[in-house]
């Protein structure tokens, strides 16, 4: 009886597996990110250009990238991206593009890109649900050897099927992916791939950035910078910010055999001192195999990290852009007259996790979001806020994003933006993190944790005030230009009514009354009173303090 | 006292300067704005401060006269710049009149002086009412009137009735106003004692009519011969001729002066400025004013009276905001003018003077009107 049972059982669990991959894919697409048609195919884009740059960072090399969306009917779309990386193996292929959830990403403590989204085996297996057709891929090393294959996934099994390999003997480098998608749409909104993609290019200044759109239209990101960023650092968890959840599965990889030796060697800032610290207060042995830890072992565990004072984790596995790098990005793509980047101190939130704020203010050229042409021919701009996680752009959910939230609680008037909303203006964001916290799995908004909102708030403020100083003194400039104008308007007839009666010289007349507004307009701007401090300065300071004591 | 003093001065000066010393003070006045501009100062001129903040109604003489307040106009003041450019030109242009022996209606000034400025869409000037008012600041600025400055506003306003005048620039032609036909004399803008004389009036008042239809009313009803009246009709506001003619009647025949206008706000404003002066022109009141004059109607009493309830009309908005003004003015200040305003501010009408044709075409000239005057009906 029970042995019939336990086999029935047994053999529900396998039924569940073999479905499971596919079916769990359909019914989570909401969750991953695939809810609308503009939206999914920017995922797709997303998914695909994420790999390439961390697969040419990884290998230092200078990336170029190429996006081709083809339109090949209804809501049918063919994307093609070709880059310059190390190329695939046949095996890693496999693993990259035919294997859901099996990417090295998980579990790791770095900052990457590519926390977000389906990763790019959930496009091969949206693209053969909705078509029925494999993905396409061709990839050398640049060596003489080049793969061409077709990739679909197994989905009973989550493995990869492929299938028409071959060999071809040529110099290429790089890896290009073809797949075809259904129930997708290419629009040009903000939330498109083309503001994807200039967004990238704006957060990876070293990358070269091509798209061809479906009408043939080809737009080029060139590269503004040819130093490759340095590669972010792995860095082992600090005990403040693991769950008891996390705890379980990092002791499952453990190579550690008892759970002393595991906790010392898996977290940051682990000593003797709090191992021995905990194996006081626990109530199960600390000599036990960590893969043999429970949950309630777990449970106690985590109470104790949050008893001990540990030193803060490290922050120099983070590897922000830099603001020369962000200048020059900015500058290249954005074209403002004034910008103002801020790059902080990395800083820790909820106890555990480092994380850092790069904020750039663009101001005029061709910052902010076009919108209508005015009566007088030029586009105007209203201000838009570039989110980023880690350089990856975020697109959506922008309503629930800290970002949003702080910049939106900043008083812009104090910065001499009178109308913030219709400012030609555009607040590039970068928040990085080895575990960006977001608020869904659709990994589209940051959550408002105090510790974060505090420092993009800063980070505003430090950059606001510099681009206030410029905002002002262009309106003050624009004021006096203005006025110069006006008086100068009234100059001639003043200088000829005065001739025809006195016939002092009118020329004359004319220049000395130009002086004397140029005087006076000269005077007034003396007499302008500098800008005051920011009544939120102090609370800056005192961030700054508690920073250094952090760090130390 | 040194208000009065100057004003004294004024007068006097004003009477014998002739066109070309009036030149010299503009040539003077513009000497000081150049030299202001070779030496580095903002280029200023002073004038009289207007408005209600230097007005003041005087007691004494119950009209209105302008107060002791001058005001400096810079052109290194971005609210003045303009209205400087402005003045300039118009000084500029009444100069080469005074030398060259012309005169113009300021209409005329005003569209002689305009047009675009520079390569701008703006003109120098965009109605009227702007090179009016640079007209009076010069005024003022000069110690003058307009006449000396050989302006003149439109003429508007018409004579009709027993009196004889001598009109001394042309030809010494000599009139009874009564002998023009029925279109009377078209009062001239300009109607000082050296141009126009009054010879003789026989009539035993002056009745002052708003409306050109109501004076041609009674003028084909006999009127002024059955009742040995002078006819003035002022065609609305008061223009400065007439207003200054009605002065030189009342004051040099002695006679009474009775206003007839629309029963409504704006018919009494009428009737206040030709009794104790405008705003606009307090300064000119001593020549102008005719503070005893008196007010015949229309009243919303006649309403009543006469039985017009049917032929009364609503109250437009400018006239209820212009009756709650007029309960301010201290020249309304007696209980039956405040009694006459509140009233149409309560019952929200008006009444014009056309509006007794109701009962009979020549009922104004029979029986209104010699009804009136023989009971001595008026509002003060």
């Amino acid at each position: 009886m029970s042995e019939e049972q336990t086999a029935t059982a047994e053999e529900i669990a396998k039924e569940f597996k073999e479905h499971s991959v596919a079916e769990f894919f359909k019914k989570n697409m909401q969750m991953l990110g695939l809810t609308g048609k503009i939206k999914t195919l920017t995922t797709i884009v997303h998914e695909y250009v994420t790999n390439s740059l961390d697969a040419c960072e990884e290998a230092k090399i200078l990336p170029e990238i190429e996006v081709q969306i083809k339109e090949l009917g209804a809501e049918y779309y063919e994307i093609t991206v070709k880059d310059n990386g190390p190329g695939l193996t046949k095996e890693t292929v496999g693993k990259a593009l035919g294997q859901l959830l099996a990417g090295t990403k998980f579990h790791r403590m770095m900052q990457m890109r590519g926390q977000q989204g389906i990763g790019a085996a959930g496009c091969t297996m949206l693209s053969q649900i909705t078509t029925g057709k494999a993905s396409q891929v061709i990839t050398g090393s640049g060596s003489g050897k080049v793969i061409s294959l077709e990739i679909t996934i197994d989905p009973k099994k989550n493995q990869p099927k492929i299938g028409n390999l071959a060999e071809l003997k040529k110099p290429f480098r790089g890896t290009i992916i073809k797949a075809k998608f259904k129930g997708v749409k290419y629009v040009n909104s903000e939330q498109a791939p083309l503001e994807y993609l200039r967004r990238t290019a704006i957060a990876n200044p070293h990358a070269q950035i091509t798209l061809i759109e479906p009408s043939n239209q080809k737009i080029v990101f060139k590269r503004t910078l040819k130093d490759i960023p340095r590669q972010p650092l792995e860095i082992k968890p600090h005990p403040k910010g693991v769950t008891v959840d996390e705890l379980i599965t990092l002791s499952k990889y453990s190579d550690g055999k008892k759970v002393s030796s595991f906790l010392k060697n898996s977290f940051d800032r682990m000593g003797d001192k709090a191992v021995s610290e905990i194996a006081k207060n626990v109530s199960f042995d600390m000599n036990k195999d960590p893969k043999q830890l429970t949950w309630d072992d777990a449970e106690e565990v985590v109470k104790q990290f949050k008893n001990i004072a540990f030193i803060a984790p490290r922050t120099d596995g983070l590897r922000p852009i830099g603001e020369d790098r962000i200048k020059k990005s900015l500058s290249s793509i954005v074209k403002p007259e004034f910008l103002s980047v801020v790059t902080r101190k990395p800083t820790v939130y909820s106890g555990g996790f480092p994380f850092q704020v790069e904020i750039g203010i663009a101001y005029g050229g061709e910052a902010g979001r076009a919108g209508s042409v005015n009566e007088e021919g030029v586009v105007e701009r209203k201000m838009e806020i570039m989110r980023f996680a880690n350089r990856a752009p975020l697109l959506f959910d922008s309503g629930g994003c800290a970002i949003t939230k702080a910049v939106q609680s900043i008083d812009w008037k104090r910065y001499g933006v009178k109308d913030f909303e219709n400012a030609p203006m555009a607040i590039f964001v970068n928040l990085i993190s080895v575990h960006i916290p977001y608020t869904s799995a659709g990994k589209q908004a940051i959550s408002d944790e105090a510790d974060i909102m505090e420092e993009l708030r800063l980070a505003l403020m430090e950059s606001g005030r510099k681009a206030g100083a410029y905002i002002s003194g262009k309106k003050r400039e624009q004021e006096k230009k203005m006025k110069k104008e006006l008086f100068f308007k009234f100059i001639p007839e003043t200088a000829n009514a005065l001739f025809q009666i006195t016939k002092a010289p009118a020329n004359k007349l004319e220049k000395n009354l130009e002086q004397l507004v140029l005087e006076k307009l000269r005077l007034e701007e003396e007499e302008e009173p500098q800008e005051q401090p920011s009544a939120e300065e102090p609370a800056e300071e005192k961030g700054k303090k508690e920073k250094v004591k952090k760090d130390g | 006292m040194a208000e009065k003093k100057k004003k004294g001065k004024k007068k006097s000066v004003d009477e014998k300067m002739n066109p070309k010393e009036i030149a010299d003070r503009l040539k003077v006045m513009a000497e000081g704005i150049v030299k202001d501009i070779h030496t580095n100062k903002d280029p200023t001129f002073r004038t009289m401060q207007r408005g209600k903040g230097n007005v003041e109604f005087s007691e004494d003489t119950k009209v209105l006269t302008l107060g002791d307040k001058t005001t400096s106009r810079n052109f290194l003041n971005i609210g003045h710049a303009k209205k400087f450019m402005q003045t300039m030109m118009v000084t500029s242009k009444t100069h080469s009149y005074l030398l060259e022996n012309k005169t113009a209606s300021i209409r005329e000034v005003y569209y002689e002086l305009k047009h675009t400025l520079g390569k701008s869409k703006e003109n120098t000037f965009e109605d009227q009412t702007e090179s009016d008012s640079c007209i009076v600041d010069l005024e003022h600025s000069v110690d003058t009137i307009r006449e000396k400055l050989n302006l003149h506003a439109n003429p508007k306003g018409t004579l009709y009735g027993d009196i004889t005048l001598r009109d001394k620039k042309h030809f010494n032609d000599t009139f009874n106003a009564s002998k023009l036909g029925r279109g009377g004399w078209s009062i001239m803008s300009r109607v000082e004692p050296e141009e126009i004389e009054i010879m003789k009036v026989s009539a035993e008042y002056v009745l002052v009519i708003e409306t050109e239809a109501m004076y041609e009313r009674l003028v084909e009803e006999g009127f002024a011969k059955k009742n040995n009246a002078i006819l003035i009709s002022t065609g609305g506001q008061a223009a400065r001729g007439t207003r200054r003619l009605i002065h030189r009647i009342h004051k040099e025949a002695n006679i009474p002066v009775y206003m007839f206008t629309d029963g409504d706000p704006y018919g009494w404003y009428i009737y206040s400025v030709v009794k104790q002066g405008s705003m606009a022109l307090a300064a000119h009141s001593d020549f102008m004013a005719v503070p005893d004059a008196r007010y015949i109607g229309m009243t919303l009493e006649d309403v009543e009276e006469f039985g017009l309830e049917n032929v009364t009309e609503k109250m437009k908005d400018g006239d209820v905001k212009r009756a709650k003004e007029m309960l301010d003015y201290p020249w309304f200040q007696n209980k039956e003018w405040q009694a006459e305003l509140k009233k149409s501010l309560n019952l929200k009408i008006r009444i014009e003077q056309q509006a007794l044709a109701n009962k009979s075409l020549s009922f104004v000239a029979d029986e209104y009107l010699p009804k009136k005057i023989k009971k001595k009906d008026f509002l003060p």
